[in-house]
Order: structure tokens, then sequence, then C-alpha cells
């Protein structure tokens, strides 16, 4: 893929990292994300707890900004951010709860990685970056040098130089590294580990889209059954055994082992307490990365798990076909059901059965039950006070909040944003300022809502007595959609 | 059986008669189920019930046996009519999860109220004003509610997710008898107008 005009162009319109980098309130949104999510390694969160973070964090800013600065809602923002015109947030619903959570898109990643690298480094090692290149190399070439007597020749010269090395130790020869050579090495170390860090997001997202496009395949086949299946069988494993599967399950395995845990904590806890290392002043939490990359990878591999799961669920040979059929059938229900739109059939239309057989159990109801009587004893009784107003307790008043919703939502047919101010003048408050709250607690809920707290409005209306009273508010748009 | 046989059987038979018995509600008496299907169906079998168990989507229900034509036993299982706007949401929905499995990626279909608006309204009358499509459906979809084929999320009303065990139920079977009977309708309609 080259970084040519035409490439650049699309990227530019279509690519969410870019988007990110163009945006208005890029800095506010990257460095809240930065803040939630890859610092402190975290993959999904509720959507309660990341909107009051928002919302701590929009406070501050605020303040600082002025008030007119950030206008949207937390709940808002998150929203909008998790929009596929957005792409920054993954919102999805877990299994086993009904409240939305969120994860960064790679793409986010990715913006925030390039964000990061802005930020200049104290120097740049390259001298343990050319060893590593050479040690792949050196992998590469002889892991697949088939010619025994190479191989033999090549592990002899290896065994040569180690036993050089043995001898000159022996000696009383030892050659250190010096601070230099070690902080190089460091340096690269933290970034590498960082980045297959943030490499998991990505890898999941891959496992998400090859399994997409498996079942596109599948759902558009035309061609006969047999074939099919042979074609099933063979992507039976498709997540699993692709080399981003392969690869995964590699590193997987390397890091499950409890040696291998152990001997990445004594070396990390070995190195992090070497003088040269300490005056770099690393991240605190290096010290467990080991665990992160478990955590991550164990965050992959239930996705892939679970996809692996569902696509074995939906190549099901008979599901597959029934899933064909219905679609089939359907076509021709909705050529129907169009036909019908002004003419609906009335009465009961079609027969199904319940999913349980009706068990009525009318003795099933608890027996009367004698309250409970708290017995108060040793309370000294005080004498009230007689001046307070009793009206309080018999005005309550109801408001029909689906009354005043389906009133915005008419308003909003004839034209694309209303401000509250003009729905209340179109549909005069009947409950006064009860119903005023109610409007302003709907206007909080609504999904497309802006409060410019420059222009303000006034609400008038009549109390029951027939006073007249009014109340100032910031104005609040509502709109049908973005 | 022995006597902690039995006891089990119990704990299985009578939530299956009280309802659906989904895998990640209730796994304690999903096991049992598993271990004692053979002894469940034996069982039902005199109530005229089988037990229809779907293991990779983790559901289970009783449904009636299929009676041979002439039998003349009571249903335990109560069949119920459904209104044509019911009907034809439920055979959008089971569309609606069609496509969403073949989408891959998550296991939960959840549509916001609005989804569901969009999702019939070229199927009623042009210029049949939102606030009562909208009442419309949300009577709709409490009858879909009620029946066990969506839930509305706890702390979001706007939004329902759709249970996978609707696939058991608007079936191929029944979205053929489903279009036959629309077909049948709309021939009548053209009778009566000459």
């Amino acid at each position: 893929m080259d970084l040519d005009y035409r490439t650049l162009e699309y990227l530019r319109q279509n690519h969410p990292a870019w988007r990110l980098l163009r945006a208005q309130n890029a800095p506010l949104i990257a460095s809240f994300l930065y803040r939630v999510f890859v610092a402190p390694n975290i993959r999904v969160i509720s959507q309660s707890d990341l909107a009051e973070m928002l919302e701590d964090d929009l406070f501050v800013l605020r303040q600082n900004a002025g008030t007119d600065r950030f206008p949207g809602t937390a709940l808002g923002y998150l929203n909008d951010w998790s929009d596929n015109d957005k792409g920054w947030l993954r919102k999805f619903y877990p299994s086993g709860t009904d409240e939305p959570h969120f994860d960064l898109t790679p793409a986010t990643e990715k913006a925030l990685v390039w964000l990061e690298s802005l930020i200049e480094r104290v120097f740049v090692g390259t001298e343990s970056r050319l060893l590593t290149l050479f040690e792949l190399l050196r992998q590469m070439s002889e892991g697949t040098e088939a010619d025994p007597d190479i191989r033999v020749a090549e592990l002899r010269k290896r065994r040569d130089e180690i036993d050089d090395e043995i001898g000159r130790v022996l000696s009383g020869e030892v050659s250190l590294l010096d601070d230099t050579a070690l902080k190089d090495r460091f340096q690269q170390f933290v970034q590498i580990a960082r980045a297959l860090l943030s490499d998991f997001r990505e890898v999941e997202h891959n496992f998400r889209s090859l399994d997409r496009r498996v079942r596109e395949r599948i759902a558009l086949w035309d061609g006969s059954k047999g074939a099919l299946l042979e074609e099933i069988m063979g992507e039976r494993d498709a997540i699993s055994s692709s080399d981003q599967g392969r690869s995964f399950q590699a590193f997987w395995d390397f890091l499950m082992s409890q040696s291998r845990q152990e001997e990445l904590t004594s070396y990390l806890d070995h190195v992090l307490s070497l003088d040269p290392i300490a005056e770099m002043e690393p991240e605190p939490r290096l010290r467990r990365v080991h665990y992160d990359w478990l955590e991550a990878g164990e965050h992959a591999q239930r996705t892939v798990a679970r996809l692996s799961e569902q696509l074995r669920r939906f190549l099901d040979d008979q599901a597959w076909l029934e899933n064909r059929r219905i679609m089939d059938i359907l076509h021709s229900v909705e050529s129907h059901a169009v036909a019908l739109r002004d003419e609906h059939p009335s009465g009961g239309f079609t027969y199904m059965d319940e999913t349980s057989p009706t068990v009525d159990l009318p003795m099933e109801k608890p027996l009367y039950k004698a309250p409970f009587k708290p017995l108060l004893d040793q309370v000294i009784l005080e004498e009230g006070h007689s001046d307070l107003d009793m009206d309080e307790l018999y005005s309550q008043v109801i408001i029909d909040r689906d009354a005043l919703s389906r009133n915005i939502r008419r308003e909003l047919q004839t034209r694309g944003q209303i401000s509250l101010g003009e729905v209340i003048a179109l549909n005069p408050l009947r409950q006064g300022l009860t119903e005023l709250v109610a409007y302003l607690d709907l206007s909080s809920l609504w999904p497309y809502v802006v409060v410019d707290e420059e222009e303000k409005e006034k609400v008038c209306w009549r109390n029951e007595d027939g006073a007249f009273r009014s109340a100032i508010m910031p104005r609040i748009i509502l709109a049908r959609s973005r | 059986m022995n006597c902690a046989e039995t006891e089990s059987l119990s704990s299985v038979v009578i939530p299956l008669l009280k309802g659906v018995v989904y895998r990640d509600e209730k796994p304690k008496i999903w096991e049992d189920l598993l271990r004692l299907q053979g002894f469940v169906r034996d069982y039902v079998k005199v109530l005229g019930l089988e037990l229809n168990l779907d293991e990779s989507e983790g559901y289970a229900f009783l449904g009636s046996v299929e009676e041979e034509e002439g039998a003349d036993r009571p249903r335990l299982v109560a069949r119920r009519q459904l209104s044509y706007p019911v009907s034809l949401v439920l055979a959008l929905l089971r569309k609606k999860l069609a496509e969403f499995d073949a989408g891959g990626g998550d296991v939960r279909l959840i549509l916001s109220r609005d989804d569901v608006v969009e999702m019939v309204r070229i199927f009623f009358p042009e210029g049949s004003d939102d606030v009562r499509l909208i009442d419309k459906m949300d009577s709709t979809l409490n009858r879909i509610a009620d029946m066990g084929f969506i839930r509305r999320l706890k702390g979001e009303e706007e939004m329902i997710e759709v249970r996978r065990i609707i696939k058991a139920f608007v079936d191929a079977q029944w979205l053929s008898e489903f279009d036959r009977r629309l077909d049948e309708y709309r021939q009548r309609l053209v009778e009566d107008d000459e």
C-alpha cells in the first residue's frame, strides 16, 4: 500500500485515527481516552463509570476554559464517539448485563501511540535494535536450514564462542554492559513491551473482521450444498488456523507457563533495581508488564474462543439451510406486507404456541399475615411544630413523561431541531414547574441535545390560581439526529 | 433412579413447566437438565409434552407433542392467536436475527425502539404519523415481550434484546404458514374488489 495522494485522501476522509487527529476536541478526546484506557491497560469499562470519569474531566476543563467550551453531556460525547461516523470507541453489550460497555478501537490506539511519539525522547539507542535485527535474521536462516551438516557446523561455532567466554570468566575477566548499553536496551524493551500491549486490540479487531468475512462468504454462497460443506469444513477453524491465530497461540503457550512467569518476574525485578535504570525513572507498571500481557492475551483468547464457537454454530449445516429458507420466505412475506400496508388484516391472524405449559396457581397467593407492629418504648416525645404547610403533602402531581416526549417527537417531525422553549410555547405547560422540570430531565436524556449557555429562553405558565409565572433557562436545542 | 436423581428431576421439570430455562440464567438447573435429559423426556411424554433443548443456543422449553389426526387430548401448552402487527414484527425480528448472525461478532442482538419503528415503517400506511406508529409499536413490543421473545433492558427502557429462542418458534414452518395466510388474504381482497 503506497502513501499516494488518493490513498491518503481516502484515509483522511475515512480512517477513524486521522479523523480523531482532525477533530475539534482532539486534545480532550485523546487525553481522556489515554488516561482511562491505555495508561491503566483497561479493556472494558461500563457506561456509567466511563461517563462519570468524563464528567469529572469536563468539569475541570470547563472551569479553566469557560463553560461554553464543551457544551455536550458526557453521555452524549460517549455516544457520539462510538457512532460509526467517528469510530473511536466500540460500544457493546457483554453477556449477562444490560448496561452498554466501551473499549477503544484499534484506530484510536494508533492515533494515541503516534501522538505519544511526538514527545521527544531523551536519547535514541540504536545498538540494541541492530543486535535484535541480527538475532532475528539468525533465527530465520538457521530455522529454515535443512542440511544437518550446516546446522551442526553452526552449533559448533556457537559452542566454541561459549567455551571461550567461560574460559574468560574463569580467569576473572567478566565483561559487563556499560550504562549506555544498558539504557539503550531498556528503552527498547519498554517500547516493544508497550507496543505488544497495544497490538492486542488490533489482534482482536482482526479476529472479528476475519470472522465477519467468513460469514459473509457463507451467507452469499450460491453453490451446491456439497461444495458448501467442503468449504465449511475448510473454514471450521478459519480463525484459529490463520497466521495471526497461530502466532497468537504460540505467544500464548509461551507466556502461559508458570516457570516462564517466574523467570520474567525475577528478570524484571533485577533489571529495575539496577542504578542506571532506576535513574531513568521507569513507570512503576513495568514491573508487572508480563501480567498485563497475560491479561490482554486472555481477553483476546476469550474473544477468539467465542468467535470460533459462534462460527461453528452459524456453520451448523441445518441452521444454515434453515436460515436460507427463512430469508426466502421472508422475502415473500415482505412483498405481501408492503402490498397490504393500507389494508391490514384485523383480529387474530396467526397462531403460536406458548413457550411453556400453562400452570395456573390461584392458591399460590400468600395468606394474610398480621403486619409487624414495632413497639417503641423509652422514647421521649417532643412537641411538634404546627406551623407547617400541610398543603404540600396533598398537592402531589403526576407527570405523564411519555406524553411530554411525544410532544418533543411530534415537533421534530416537521423540523430537524427545536429548542425546548419552542416546544413549550407550542405545548403550553399545564402543570407548571413540575412539568418544566420533567421536560428538563427528558432533555438531559435526549440522544442529540446541545445546551447553549449563552442564549437564554423564557418560559411562561399560569398557576392553578391563575397567577402568571415565568422561568429563565439556558437555550436547550433538541435535534432529531445529528 | 435413586432418590438423589428424583430430587434433581423435580428441580428440572418444575422450572420447565413454569417457563423457558436459559443456561446463562440458571447454570445449575441447566447442568442437571443436560445430565437428566433422557429421564425428563420420558417423564414429560406422559403429559403429552416434549423437551426442546438447544445446547449451542443455551435454552430449553416444553412444547406439545404433535397430535395425530383425531386424537382428542387437551393441550397443556396453550396456542395463542396473534394479531397481524404482532405476527409481522415477529417475522421481521427473526430476519434481523438472521442478518445479525451473518454479520458475526456479537451474540446479543440489541435494538432501540427507533430501530424497530424504522424496520416496520414501510409496512404501515404512508403518512401514518410517528407518534401513532411509536405507540402502536410499544403495544406490539409489549405483547412480544410477554411471549418471551424480547426483553427490555434494565435501565434502558428504549432498548430491547431479541432473545435467541425466537428461532425455535418463528421457524421456516411458521413463516411459510404466515406467508400462506397473507397470500390468501390478498386474494380475498382482490376478489372483494371485483
